[in-house]
Parts: structure tokens; sequence; C-alpha cells
């Protein structure tokens, strides 16, 4: 259940790929009695980007080690690497170095363990809400009237019931988020990704969706990676905070969110905890911001 | 136009209706009554004139069996054309290399002037209807692929990245992701090489034909009766008129999810 945070040289790393041998439990979430305390886990990674010549170092000697179960955020400014971390646990683009492994089997490319929810809603504008939130059990051929119920199910479950028949261009931003969610935990996935889902929202929705997203999560305990810009939000949702810094994007520090669940996101700014961690981590935060301004 | 300027609404449907109708009335009053003073019936006609050779068309068992052929050779164009040009924008969009080694060849191709095809169309297709079929074929057909290439590649990386994730296949990405995305593109070339495929086949009936509305207009018009010739190439435009409207209802049906329709307001407010 910890978040190691090591910045060492990339030779000692080695050690912790070997370590986890919950391969087995990784296909299947539901079958391990006890968590893996290092079931996500980041070995000295680091990700250059080439582009007209030029390299950009986005992610440089990065070691992360996520418990199963565990909600975490990053919260960073922005071309910290963020966005890149999660692409690479995705498996969407490969690290330059390093390793990424998952209940101890390494990632290879893309595979339904890991589920993300992007910034942008991304849902198809041709299918209706209900086809495009069971549109991932289409993908794996769940027969037609299973995947309705498992999707009327979700959207029921967020508010969205009555919802089914629209297009995504009938439906405001908190819906079609709303639906971005839904669509990726109608499948289940170990691991859910999360790239600033509440980003385009307003406060007022957002703080909604918070709520909703936690009440969720308590019931099914994936392991999530959840990017926020939003100091505020990092720690109301999180059992762990990770701070990243910019230039080179790297993992600053890490701090355990001490705070009770189930958590009242509406009043948890009330918390001494939370006055106390959002104080000291915004004065690393602040600095890395003005970094990466400059 | 209209004595009381404080009761008139340019916006009201009616008031627009009326002005439409005032127009056409208008025109056709100053040809009717200019004819034979203003122009020369001989070049342009007389309304009247016009109405009657129209008549007589639709009377005769003839233009039937032009109309048939025409359409014929319209809709078997058209057909051919699209889903060679589809399948060959399909093809080549998802072969990049093909896509590449091609382009410069069928660039030339479609520059080439489909009438300077027309004395080699009859030695390759003989007077028949498949040099109009083929004529009209080669004018849908790269409209159709243009397209069809451009919708697929203009698909967005990010819907089929999440698609990836969620464990979709390279061939279900391909007929979930790209097709429907490039339907839109698709949707629009089938109605753009409508007018075109009716002109690769009016065009091929004038070069050489015995039978079909163009032959019949050419027939026409080398008679110079002028006011029957007239009345065939309204009679076309209808037609064209009536084929764009039944391709834009569809359109409208089909692809609907487009246009956010009046719910998005009311939807964000509950929201």
């Amino acid at each position: 259940m910890e978040v190691e945070q090591l910045e060492r040289e990339a030779g000692n790393m080695t050690s912790t790929i070997a370590a986890s041998t919950a391969g087995a439990s990784a296909a299947n979430p539901s079958a391990p009695a006890s968590p893996a305390a290092d079931y996500l886990v980041l070995s000295n990674i680091a990700k250059t980007f080439i582009a007209r010549g030029n390299a950009t170092n986005a992610l440089s000697a990065t070691n992360l080690t996520i418990g199963q179960g565990q909600f975490v955020t990053l919260v960073g400014p922005s071309g910290c690497g963020k966005s890149t971390l999660l692409n690479l646990v995705a498996g969407l683009i490969e690290p330059s170095e390093g390793t990424i492994t998952i209940g101890g089997a390494p990632v290879r490319g893309t595979d339904r363990r890991i589920g993300y929810v992007t910034q942008a809603d991304n849902l198809l504008p041709w299918r209706t809400l209900r086809d495009n939130v069971a549109f991932p059990l289409e993908l794996a051929g769940v027969p037609v009237a299973e995947r309705r119920e498992r999707a009327d199910f979700w959207m029921h479950r967020v508010g969205l019931a009555g919802f089914g028949d629209a297009y995504p261009s009938e439906l405001s931003g908190g819906m079609r988020q709303r639906g971005n969610i839904i669509r990726t935990l109608i499948y289940g996935p170990p691991v859910i990704l999360m790239d600033e889902p509440f980003g385009p929202l307003d406060a007022q929705t957002r703080i909604v969706l918070q709520d909703l997203l936690l009440s969720i999560w308590e019931e099914s305990r994936s392991t999530v990676l959840f990017v926020t810009h939003d100091l505020s939000e990092a720690i109301s949702l999180a059992d762990q905070v990770v701070l990243m810094g910019t230039k080179p994007g790297r993992v600053i520090r890490c701090e355990n969110v001490g705070i009770e669940r189930p958590r009242d996101i509406f009043q948890i700014h009330e918390h001494p905890e939370y006055r106390r961690l959002y104080k000291q981590i915004w004065n690393d935060l602040g600095a890395q911001v003005k970094k990466a301004v400059e | 136009m209209t004595s009381r300027p404080s009761l008139f609404d340019p916006d009201s449907a009616r008031a627009v209706f009326i002005g439409r109708l005032l127009l056409a009335v208008s025109v056709l009053l100053l040809w009717q009554l200019g004819a034979g003073h203003l122009f020369d019936i001989f070049f342009f006609g007389k309304p009247t004139l016009i109405a009657a050779s129209i008549f007589n068309d639709l009377r005769d068992p003839g233009f039937y069996r032009d109309l048939g052929v025409t359409g014929m050779e319209f809709g078997m164009g058209y057909v051919i054309g699209g889903f060679a040009g589809i399948a060959c924008g399909v093809l080549l969009a998802r072969w990049r290399y093909m896509a590449k080694l091609a382009d410069p060849f069928l660039q030339a191709l479609n520059a080439v002037p489909r009438i300077a095809l027309a004395p080699m169309l009859i030695v390759w297709f003989g007077i028949g209807m498949s040099s109009k079929v083929f004529l009209a074929a080669t004018l849908v057909f790269f409209i159709m692929f243009f397209n069809t290439l451009s919708g697929i590649r203009s698909v967005s990386p990010a819907l089929c990245s999440v698609a990836k994730i969620q464990g979709a296949t390279q061939w279900q990405i391909f007929t979930k992701i790209m097709l429907p995305s490039a339907s839109s593109w698709i949707f629009t070339g089938l109605k753009m090489s409508l007018p075109f495929a009716l002109v690769g086949v009016i065009l091929g009936e004038f070069m050489v034909s015995s039978v079909g509305l163009g032959y019949r207009l050419n027939a026409y018009a080398t008679a110079y009766n002028t006011s029957a010739a007239l009345g065939m190439i309204m009679i076309m435009m209808c037609l064209m008129m009536l084929l764009t409207w039944g391709a834009n209802a569809l359109d409208a049906r089909l692809m609907g999810w487009r246009d956010g329709g009046g719910d998005g307001a009311a939807a964000a407010l509950k929201a």
C-alpha cells in the first residue's frame, strides 16, 4: 500500500521488477484476496520525444509503485509529463528506457486490463449514448441484450437514465463526460487511467462528478491513476498524491492522504489533514508552476 | 415591394413563398408577353409553347422509352462509378505506399477532359449504352474516390486510440470507427456526383446514340425546335431536382447525428 518515489540511479532499480509474482491475479481482478502492494510498477522510466531533430525529455528517471486498489492522483504543472506517463502505462507509446509492469506482467501495447478515460469525451458522434457506453462490450462480442442491460445499468447509476437514445451532440459537456467514464467502467478494467476527466467542466458539475466517481470507486476498488492540475481535486480524491515537476518531467515526491473513507467531498476542505497537505504540497507545486512558465 | 411595409416580415415563410411566386410569375409573364417583340421566339421560345411541347412529350410513349434508357444508363454509371470509387478510396486510404505511388497517375487521369474521350469511347464501347455508362462512371468515380480517401484520412486518431485501448482489433477499428467516421464524406460525395452522372450520360447521348433524353434533346435542337428543346431541358432540370431532394432527405435521415438538433440547450440545463 506504499507509493515509493525513489530518486536513485538507474542501476539500483532492477530489483523491484522481479519482486512481484502476481501475474495470474492480473488476468482476473476479482480473484486476489489480499491486494498486492506493488501492483502497478514503473521502474526507471524515461521518455524522449524527437521532433524535427530536437530531442525533448518528457520524462526522466521516474519510479512509481502503486498498490492494488489505490486511488493515486498525479498533480503538476503543464509539461511535467503527466499525460506522457498515462500514455506509457496505457501502452499507447513505449518508454525510451525502463519497464512498466501490472501485477508482475509487463505492459506491451494496449490491453484490456487498462481503461483510459480521456480529457476530451471522445464519444463516437454517430452512435447514441447507449451504443457508446456499450461499445467496449460490443468489441468483446457480448450479446446485444446483455450489453444493453449493462449500459442501462451504468447510465442509471450516473443519472443518465432516459438519455440512452440521444446522440453526443445533443448532450451537455457534463453528461458526455459521465458517458465517457462509464464507457470505461462497464468492462471493469482493474487499472483505470484518468486524464483530467473533469478539466473542461464548470466547478459545480466537477464536484458532483467527483463525488459520484468516489462512490462508484468505493464499490469497485480498482486501481486508479488520475491526472489533474487541480491540487484540491488531487487531495480530495486520492489515497496518495504524486507531485510531478517539470524540465525535465519527473516525480518530485508522494504524499499519503490520511483522510478516512468514505469522504464527504463537499466538506473535505474543512478537514485539518486536507489543509495541512494542501499547504505542504502547494509550496512545491507553486515552485514548479513558476519553473514551467519561465 | 409591398404597399404596407410595416406588415412585411422578411423572415416569415409566407413572405418568402409569396416573394418567390411573384418572381417566377413576373419572369414568365415578361417572357410570354415579350416573346415576338423583345425576344425572338426562334431563339428563346415562349412559355406557352414550351409547356405545350412538354405536354406532348409526356404523352408520347417514345419519351418514356428514352427516359428509361437514360435512367438505366444513369443508374448503372452512378452505381458502378460510386462503388469503384469508394472501394479504391478505402483501399488506398489503408495502403499508404500504394496511395503515394498511384497519386500522380490518378491526378493525371482525373485531369483528362471527359469530352475528349468521346471519339475513343465509340471505338471502345460502340454506340450502345455502355459508352454512356462508362462516361458517367468515370465522373462519379473520381468524386467518390477523393471523398472516401479524405474521409478516412480525416478520422480522429484519438477515437482510434480509445477503441484500441478498449480492445478493438485493427478490423474493428476500420469497420466501427473509420468507415462510420468517413460516412459523412462519402455521403457528401454521393450527393455531389448525382448531377455529374447525369451530365456524363447526356453528354454520351449527344455524341452518338439513337435513344435517350440526350438524343431527344439533340434531335429537337438540330431541328431548330427551340420550344421543344427548352422543354426537354426543363424536364431534365426537374428530374435532377427530384433526385437531389431525395438524396437530401435520405442524408438528413441517416446523418442526423451530425447536427446537434434542438435538444442540446434543454439537455444542458438538466445536467
